[in-house]
């Protein structure tokens, strides 16, 4: 069949270059006799479609249009649905013209033209006989076939049916691909050219002769069961995404996170981890910077940095679940990367009276010595002498304390000791 | 003379490079891989699983800058990790040893001491898990597709926040988006899963030692699979499945059931029509109690482990969908249309996560489609042609619609089948179990699908889905040459058997 195609397609170039335009050169099209222009019918868009509405054509008369341009829509009970052009060409005349109502499938509807045409010159081909070549191209949908007259004998005999099919058949799609075997069996089988291929309405995916279609051309099935059966089988090639029941919107968006919350919510129990901090030490090495070389650092810098040092590679919380991850790391023997991970602790400091310490739990003041101490900091640059202590802190003692999950506790413990250690030993070493 | 001269320039270029390379390259890398917020990427992904990978290297391959975000450390998500590839290695490796221990003897080979090594064993297994993440990996770096270690959320339509696994955060933005962060194993109301004593697949693929009594609840692929693995090695195991049939949907009920006699009688136990009522964790053994669907029948079961095997459910958790309105159905199921846009165009969805079967090869066709979609504004994935594969000894794969659908819909169709019992290269193998089924339109002789159960069913279903793609009939199946002596052969008859008569039956 290639190269019957071939074949074809190299003498109609070779004619054409002898005779200007002819109808030699048509002749060698799939499409039977298309001297002139084609009438363009209305195609079926459904297996059940018989009839149909036109809402509007998107081509004007004498305009060329593309494959794959939007010709026209087309409504029926159902649906309102765009015809595309498969093939390149001109609408010459519109029979049919927007609002047409109740146009019966394969009834003309406009005459279309081959790219390259004198519409001027060309001669609009007669309706009634013009379903032979016929049945404009886009209705090469071969659910066409079924439309008038539905009621066809399922055991019609062959002649009656074969005689139908080429009557009213979309124009087949050229093959110029292999033959399925199967269909080049049917065709040696039954003594039928190749060319006999032409006449015959191709169901397969991107117009593929099937089995089947032979099958209906030679009127051994009905002709509507393969274009039925395909429509089936292009149904099911896409995701179903009817019946979609949205989560109400906001609620159930939020649930997903809410459940995972749930499973933790036992563990949310939270832990105060308070431990005594003295800042002495930062105080000694504030003034001596401020002595030595007359700039101020607030003591939110020394904090600052002693968190940002301390957070780092801290152990993991108590309970934490193995995640998929940690598994699999286990299984890889990876686990070392997984004993710590950066903290994101930041500790709420205030200040005591040192007796306290003895006494109940303190009660965490409501200012926040990060606060107060952040917001002045541009201006205390300058050197005055302010009272060195920020209200809310001490000489002395004060208390970082830190609010966290339970299972956490251990690791924030651990912060605060890191804490502890790099403020009250060694204070020098984060300004450094 | 100009060879002389490149030598000339080169032998310089490397001592440049030895003197000055190693401070530059030390101080650059941390940086250098994280997105500062004033590039815009043409793609960014959430999730390295199979569909976010796969869209990451094709997206690259079409031209577009792409950022792939993933916060499991290695690439492939659960396929490569948890999933697909794991539990194969142990399947194959598992059935040597199985036949090793029972089978060999009557083909002439007689073997002294066999044991097992279960450490050598889940080796083996790592290694080929770490030889394929590593493998995408490398693509990555081939491609050019940048690759974020860390988690990610939406911070607004454009932006995600990523939270990186080696500390700190970053944020990267794209024109285009799509979410493919997968599925997570469905846990079992009132069951927790320990990974240790109640298993998810997970768990099921890494115990450190095989346990004397195994329950799977659950008789889909994954149950099936991981009750094989572990009975192979000497587990007692039993299969609960709350349906009449194992399988899960979509397989053939006559294979099913055929499935379902191989198996029992390699040692399962299956439960069928069975409902877990609530587990019980406290004692040494874990306890079930179970109930006959229709209720009635109350027992319990004990075992050392528990498999949870129920399904797999969308994964969203922490993505921040909310933040941008991205909408979920009921099931927790992304929502999308045909082109798989999310409400807001520019986002899109695709795996696991979105509607569909769950299946690897699924996320890898949408994941080409959706960036031909974003660069070419077309792709296709064909729905009706997706195959299923189950692991198993025989495996089973089928692909098109069973005769339970068509049966469901109303629809005609003929069946042919043939047996490897009659099949020359079966026999020859000694592995003559299952057979090979074909359900084709009685008019047009079109397949509509295709059931084996066999061994290397697998690798057989490809020519049926591609029989199927192509809409063949099963005559042009069985025109087609198939080589003497294999198992194909007996597709091949099959197809025969549907059209008119197989010659060796």
């Amino acid at each position: 069949m290639a190269s019957f195609a071939t074949a074809s397609r190299l003498s109609a170039r070779l004619v054409r270059r002898t005779l200007p335009r002819d109808a030699a050169f048509r002749g060698f099209r799939t499409s039977a006799a298309a001297l002139a222009a084609q009438n363009f019918t209305m195609p079926a868009l459904s297996p059940t479609m018989t009839e149909g509405n036109i809402a509007a054509w998107h081509v004007k008369e004498g305009e060329k249009f593309a494959a794959g341009d939007v010709l026209l829509e087309i409504e029926t009970d159902k649906a309102t649905m765009d015809v595309e052009a498969q093939e390149d060409g001109i609408l010459m005349k519109i029979m049919q013209g927007d609002g047409s109502k109740q146009i019966q499938v394969g009834e003309r509807i406009a005459v279309i033209a081959e790219e390259g045409d004198d519409v001027s010159t060309l001669e609009i081909p007669p309706d009634s006989e013009s379903k032979k070549p016929a049945a404009g191209k886009e209705a090469a949908k071969p659910e066409s076939t079924s439309s008038p007259n539905p009621e066809t004998q399922p055991d019609s005999p062959a002649p009656a049916t074969a005689k139908e099919s080429t009557k009213a058949k979309a124009k087949a799609a050229k093959q110029t691909r292999p033959l399925l075997p199967s269909v080049s069996h049917l065709l040696h089988e039954n003594g039928l050219d190749e060319s006999a291929v032409a006449d015959m309405t191709p169901t397969g995916p991107n117009n593929r002769l099937l089995k089947g279609d032979v099958l209906a051309y030679l009127g051994k099935v009905k002709a509507t069961v393969p274009a039925s059966l395909s429509e089936r089988f292009d149904h099911q090639s896409h995701l179903d995404l009817t019946n979609i029941k949205v989560s109400i919107a906001e609620p159930k968006g939020a649930k997903i996170p809410e459940k995972t919350e749930k499973s933790q919510a036992p563990v949310q129990e939270d832990a105060v981890i308070a431990l005594p901090i003295s800042l002495e030490a930062v105080i000694g090495v504030q003034q001596k910077v401020s002595q030595t070389l007359g700039t101020f650092l607030p003591l939110s810098t020394f904090i600052a940095r002693a968190t940002e040092l301390a957070n780092d590679e801290l152990p993991l919380p108590a309970g934490a679940k193995p995640t998929a991850d940690d598994l699999f790391n286990q299984v890889l023997g990876l686990d070392k990367v997984t004993n710590s991970s950066r903290g994101r602790y930041l500790p709420q400091v205030s200040a005591i009276p040192p007796a306290s310490l003895l006494g109940p739990r303190p009660a965490r003041r409501q200012t926040d010595i990060i606060d107060i101490l952040a917001a002045p900091t541009k201006k205390a640059s300058a050197p005055k002498p302010r009272s060195q202590l920020a209200p809310g802190t001490s000489t002395g003692v004060n208390v970082f304390s830190l609010t966290v999950p339970k299972p956490e506790e251990k690791r924030a413990r651990v912060f605060l000791e890191r804490v502890k250690l790099v403020l009250e030993n060694d204070p020098g070493r984060l300004v450094l | 003379m100009l060879s002389s001269r490149l030598i000339g320039r080169s032998a310089v270029r490397s001592c440049f490079q030895k003197s000055t390379m190693p401070t530059l390259v030390g101080a650059l890398p941390s940086r250098r891989t994280y997105a500062t917020e004033a590039e815009q990427k043409d793609l960014v992904i959430v999730g390295g699983g199979v569909a976010g990978y796969v869209a990451a290297i094709k997206g690259a391959q079409e031209g577009l800058k792409v950022t792939c975000i993933e916060k499991r450390g290695t690439l492939g998500g659960t396929c490569l990790n948890v999933g697909c590839i794991p539990s194969k290695s142990l399947l194959n490796n598992s059935h040597l040893y199985h036949q090793i221990l029972h089978d060999t003897k009557q083909r002439g080979i007689e073997v002294g001491d066999v044991k097992l090594n279960l450490g050598q064993l889940m080796k083996a297994k790592d290694t080929s898990v770490a030889g394929l993440t590593k493998g995408v990996e490398f693509l990555f770096k081939k491609n050019g597709v940048e690759y974020l270690k860390g988690t990610g959320a939406f911070q607004d339509e454009h932006t995600i926040k990523v939270q990186l696994n080696d500390g700190g955060e970053t944020t990267v933005a794209g024109k285009n988006i799509i979410i493919a962060t997968g599925s997570e194993a469905t846990p079992f109301p009132g069951l927790e899963i320990d990974e240790k004593r109640v298993v998810s697949s997970t768990g099921a693929i890494a115990l450190e030692k095989v346990p004397e009594t195994l329950t799977v609840i659950g008789g889909g692929i994954i149950g099936l699979e991981m009750a094989s693995v572990w009975s192979r090695l000497g587990s007692k195991v039993t299969v609960v499945e709350y349906l009449d049939a194992i399988g899960g949907p979509g397989m053939d009920a006559e294979i099913a059931k055929a499935t379902q006699k191989i198996l029992k009688k390699q040692g399962l136990i299956f439960k069928t029509q069975t409902k877990v009522i609530s587990g019980d964790v406290s004692g040494d053994k874990v306890k079930l109690n179970i109930d006959s669907a229709k209720g009635g029948k109350e027992e319990t079961i004990e075992s050392d482990v528990v498999l949870v095997a129920i399904g797999r459910r969308p994964f969203t958790g922490g993505l921040g969908l909310e933040e941008v309105g991205v909408e979920l159905d009921e099931r927790g199921r992304v929502i999308i249309d045909q082109e798989y846009r999310t409400k807001i165009p520019h986002i899109r969805c695709i795996g696991d996560v979105t509607f569909g079967p769950m299946l690897a090869h699924k996320a890898e066709e949408e994941a080409v489609a959706v960036v031909e979609y974003i660069k070419k504004g077309y792709g296709h994935v064909n729905y009706g042609c997706i195959p299923s594969v189950m692991y198993t000894f025989p495996e089973v794969a089928w692909v098109g619609q069973s005769e339970q659908d068509l049966k469901k819909a109303g629809v005609k169709y003929r069946v042919g089948s043939f047996p490897f019992s009659a099949n020359s290269r079966a026999k020859t193998n000694l592995d003559t179990e299952g057979m090979v089924k074909m359900l084709a339109d009685p008019e047009t002789d079109r397949l509509l699908g295709v059931h084996i159960i066999g061994p290397n069913a697998g690798e057989m279903i490809a020519e049926g889905t591609l029989a199927l793609e192509y809409g063949a009939s099963s005559e042009d199946i069985a025109r087609t040459c198939h080589a003497h002596p294999t198992l194909a052969e007996a597709f091949k008859e099959a197809a025969m058997a549907t059209y008119s008569k197989p010659i060796h039956m």
